[in-house]
């Protein structure tokens, strides 16, 4: 039986510091296969291709004869995608495709460092057992938030060795007064790209304020195109939005309902320190949200509630689930009646992805609309919401 | 074919074709090509040419309208201090084009030929330093990263209104706010891979064995016949109008 | 020389060059941005003016060499490459520490910016000029085409209007893009600046 060792703790007790130790350690020393949060983390960065990206890892016989033959990991045909960049999968499939070249791999064991939360619930029990401590993989560390204490594994349970980026996202929510977000409706909306398939057909949705919508659908089915269509990013085809009873088209006056919250924290900066992204924000928004929630006094207490206690921090050298938890900031400021949520929960601990539920909630009992994308069905289940299911062409509510 | 003997016959004639050949040696490098394109690139062939003629027209059209319809005259009109005529400044503008297309289909050619390999097995195949190969592969994979992350980007800024969807003074005055962001996670995304895979899984080793090619000779296979081939043909093509005139 | 945090700078420079193509697409701006990973790639190696040189010469063709895939014009410029190459390094880099400063010094920081890019954009015009000239007859397909049209309608040779239509056309160009690379380089961590000279 394989070694297994599950490091617990909430953020910031130097999880992943332990594991690097652990790295370096007899069993996993020069011999370890490493996932990283976020997808970028996942693959090796030397390829183009999947096909590539297999090749890369894939055991060479005259190099590695006295590698065990190990049972593959392969929940997707990787084989058929073969000429596409792994930069199109989704995350949760960048994460499976990097488990598949580990199973194809030379190495012995594994390290996870939370990429396992980008992946689906059916996926996420595959892959687990997968790493089962009677299976092919040799050796195990793993850290993830939402994992309890597993039977055959060894649990390490940090704590918390600095209290610099304490945070609770419900404290910004408390201040704020009530807000009616004016309804989306939507009607006979039609998409497609170029040349393509209709991604959307004649749809007819509407979303109204003070719920929150969790979307779902298989990758391709849509989510980040209508995510482009409601912030202005693409024009539709045919169909018309309103926002409000008022015609909305924000393709061409621009996005003034939706505040949004990316999957990975780094794609959203408007500036290098938090300052200058809210000053950007300020500038943009003045005159279309209000005043007080721009100011640059209460989004700098609506930081420091997330963790960030100067303004005058440098965005991308914080760290990793700070960064994440900042990317709330803009959505939890009230500035905007709307708040759409990218995989919120990643990365952060049990007490912050509770806190973090209570405030979305929070929001929606205000007034607030909110959309979701999550994996998590412990996060969803937390914030009461209606499910949008995409797919062929349509979105239904349910 | 290797990939080294198809870049070798590729940049022969272009570099023939720079030589201001006349009609015959004009005729002998086209022949060689379109025999390349029959043989080596086959169905792709068609592939190749009509990419490179959606690449040059634009240009020929730009042209066109710069040289015959603006200016009317050829520069060796210009220089002679001559009325000139527009139709002197449409053989200029065909010759250039002619050339232009004549250049962009070889290259579409060779790569045409090769689209079978993924990128790694391309450039493995390369008469590179492992340094300059190690370069390509990360370039390429960086480049896929920075495309997405400007997808990405590109809808989070103008979901915060510093960009606009269409042509704008905003997007001129904020662009560098996307470039920022693009940058500084590119940066960020490889300094984790430079900290923590990389040094884990000893990842870049990997990379070199992938790149190792299995024979040290540069060229093989069909690239015998092909050379002296081209070789040949860019010699005849030299001589073969001098012939004619004298 | 080639360290590996070397080649992830030569990698990352190429692949700015390649990918601002991109940008300039989407945001509909009527430029083209192509250099901006080469200079920056320089500048992140200041003060080592060699390294600089060579690290911003290798990101350039590399991203030549990728780019001459999709625009086969490019590659035919791999000379002015070179020349930016050596420009940034023997000038540009020496305004690194003035683009680093903090606070920012404007006027210096200005300053620096319009000498750098447009050294820089002359230097690149010159070089540039057998190519521009023998190959697409002085028409590269830019807006810059029409100033040559300018010239040529006043009565100057192709080779001089080609000249003046790059002098103008330019150190424009490169200076917007000496500003890019300085203000990128402004942001960068200094955890990756000091990989770099480690």
């Amino acid at each position: 039986m394989g070694r297994r060792e599950l490091i617990s703790g909430p953020n910031f007790s130097g999880r992943s510091g332990a594991l690097m130790t652990l790295l370096r350690d007899g069993a996993f020393a020069a011999q370890s296969f490493y996932v990283g949060p976020y997808s970028e983390a996942a693959l090796s960065g030397l390829s183009s291709t999947i096909a590539d990206e297999i090749g890369i890892y894939r055991a060479k016989p005259e190099i590695a004869p006295g590698a065990q033959a190990r049972r593959a990991f392969a929940p997707l045909d990787f084989a058929a995608l073969g000429r596409r960049e792994p930069q199109t999968l989704s995350g949760g499939e960048q994460v499976l495709l990097a488990l598949h070249c580990f199973s194809l791999s030379a190495y012995s064991a594994l390290a996870i460092d939370t990429a396992f939360e980008q992946l689906d619930r059916e996926n996420r029990e595959h892959a687990l057992a997968y790493l089962d401590p009677h299976g092919p993989v040799a050796n195990v560390a793993l850290i993830d938030n939402r994992l309890p204490p597993l039977p055959g594994w060894r649990t390490t349970e940090r704590a918390a060795d600095t209290a610099e980026f304490d945070c609770d996202p419900r404290r910004p929510v408390a201040d704020l007064p009530r807000r009616d977000a004016p309804a989306i409706d939507i009607s006979g909306l039609r998409f497609s790209y170029r040349r393509g398939p209709d991604i959307f057909r004649a749809v007819d949705l509407s979303l109204r304020g003070g719920a929150a919508y969790r979307l779902a659908g298989p990758n391709g089915a849509g989510k980040t195109t209508l995510l482009k269509l409601l912030v202005g990013v693409l024009a539709p085809t045919a169909g018309a939005v309103t926002l409000g009873g008022e015609r909305y088209r924000p393709w061409r006056t621009g996005n003034r309902a939706i505040a949004l919250a990316t999957q990975n924290p780094d794609h959203q900066w408007c500036g290098a320190t938090l300052r200058d992204d809210l000053a950007r924000r300020r500038a943009a928004f003045a005159g279309h949200a209000p005043a007080e929630r721009l100011s640059e006094a209460r989004n700098g207490d609506v930081a420091a509630s997330l963790g960030i206690r100067s303004l005058d921090a440098h965005l991308y050298e914080l760290p990793l689930a700070a960064r994440k938890r900042l990317s709330w900031l803009w959505p939890l400021s009230g500035a905007l009646p709307w708040l759409m949520l990218d995989e919120p929960s990643l990365g952060q601990d049990l007490n912050t992805r509770l806190r973090l539920a209570e405030a979305l909630s929070g929001l929606v009992a205000l007034g607030y609309g909110v959309l979701f994308v999550t994996h998590d069905d412990d996060f969803a289940a937390r914030v009461p919401h209606r499910v949008l299911a995409l797919g062929e062409g349509q979105i239904k509510t349910t | 074919m290797t990939p080294n003997g198809a870049f070798t016959v590729g940049l022969v004639l272009i570099a023939m074709s720079l030589t201001n050949p006349g009609p015959r040696g004009s005729a002998i490098l086209i022949a060689l090509a379109l025999a390349f394109a029959i043989i080596e690139v086959r169905g792709a062939a068609l592939v190749a040419l009509r990419r490179a003629a959606l690449i040059v027209l634009p240009l020929a059209l730009f042209m066109g309208l710069l040289w015959v319809g603006i200016v009317g005259k050829a520069p060796a009109e210009i220089a002679a201090g001559a009325a000139g005529t527009r139709a002197a400044a449409l053989i200029y503008v065909a010759r250039l084009c002619g050339r232009l297309l004549f250049i962009v289909a070889v290259v579409q050619l060779v790569i045409m030929r090769f689209d079978a390999l993924t990128p790694l097995q391309l450039i493995r195949a390369l008469a590179l330093p492992v340094a300059a190969k190690r370069v390509l592969v990360i370039t390429l994979s960086l480049i896929a990263t920075l495309r997405h992350a400007i997808d990405r980007a590109h809808i989070a800024l103008i979901a915060a209104g510093t960009l606009t969807r269409a042509a704008s003074l905003r997007n001129a005055v904020h662009s560098w706010r996307l470039i920022q962001a693009v940058w500084l996670s590119a940066v960020t995304i490889m300094l984790g891979r430079m900290r923590d895979k990389w040094p884990v899984e000893n990842t870049l080793s990997l990379l070199d064995r992938s790149l190792e090619t299995g024979s040290a000779r540069l060229f093989a296979g069909d690239d015998r016949i092909w050379l002296p081939i081209t070789v040949g043909a860019a010699i005849m093509a030299l001589i073969a109008d001098r012939i004619g005139a004298s | 020389m080639f360290t590996t945090p070397r080649l992830i700078l030569i990698a990352l420079g190429a692949a700015l060059n390649f990918s601002i193509g991109t940008v300039v697409y989407l945001l509909k701006l009527p430029i083209y941005l192509d250099s901006i990973g080469t200079i920056l790639a320089a500048l992140l190696l200041a003060p080592d003016r060699r390294a600089a040189f060579v690290c911003a010469w290798a990101a350039a063709w590399a991203s030549l060499a990728l780019s001459g895939l999709v625009n086969p014009f490019l590659p035919w410029f791999a000379m002015t490459d070179v020349a930016i190459a050596l420009v940034t390094a023997l000038l540009t880099v020496g305004a690194a520490a003035t683009f680093r400063a903090h606070p920012l010094r404007s006027s210096s920081f200005a300053a620096q910016v319009v000498l750098c890019g447009v050294a820089t954009g002359v230097v690149s015009a010159v070089v540039s000029l057998p190519v521009v000239v023998y190959l697409f007859g002085g028409v590269t397909g830019s807006g810059s085409a029409f100033l040559v049209a300018l010239f040529l309608e006043s009565g100057q040779r192709l080779m001089n209007a080609a000249m003046l239509s790059g002098l103008v056309n330019d150190p424009l160009d490169k200076v917007l893009q000496v500003l890019l690379a300085a203000m990128l380089y402004r942001v960068t961590p200094g955890d990756f600046i000091a990989l770099l000279r480690g």
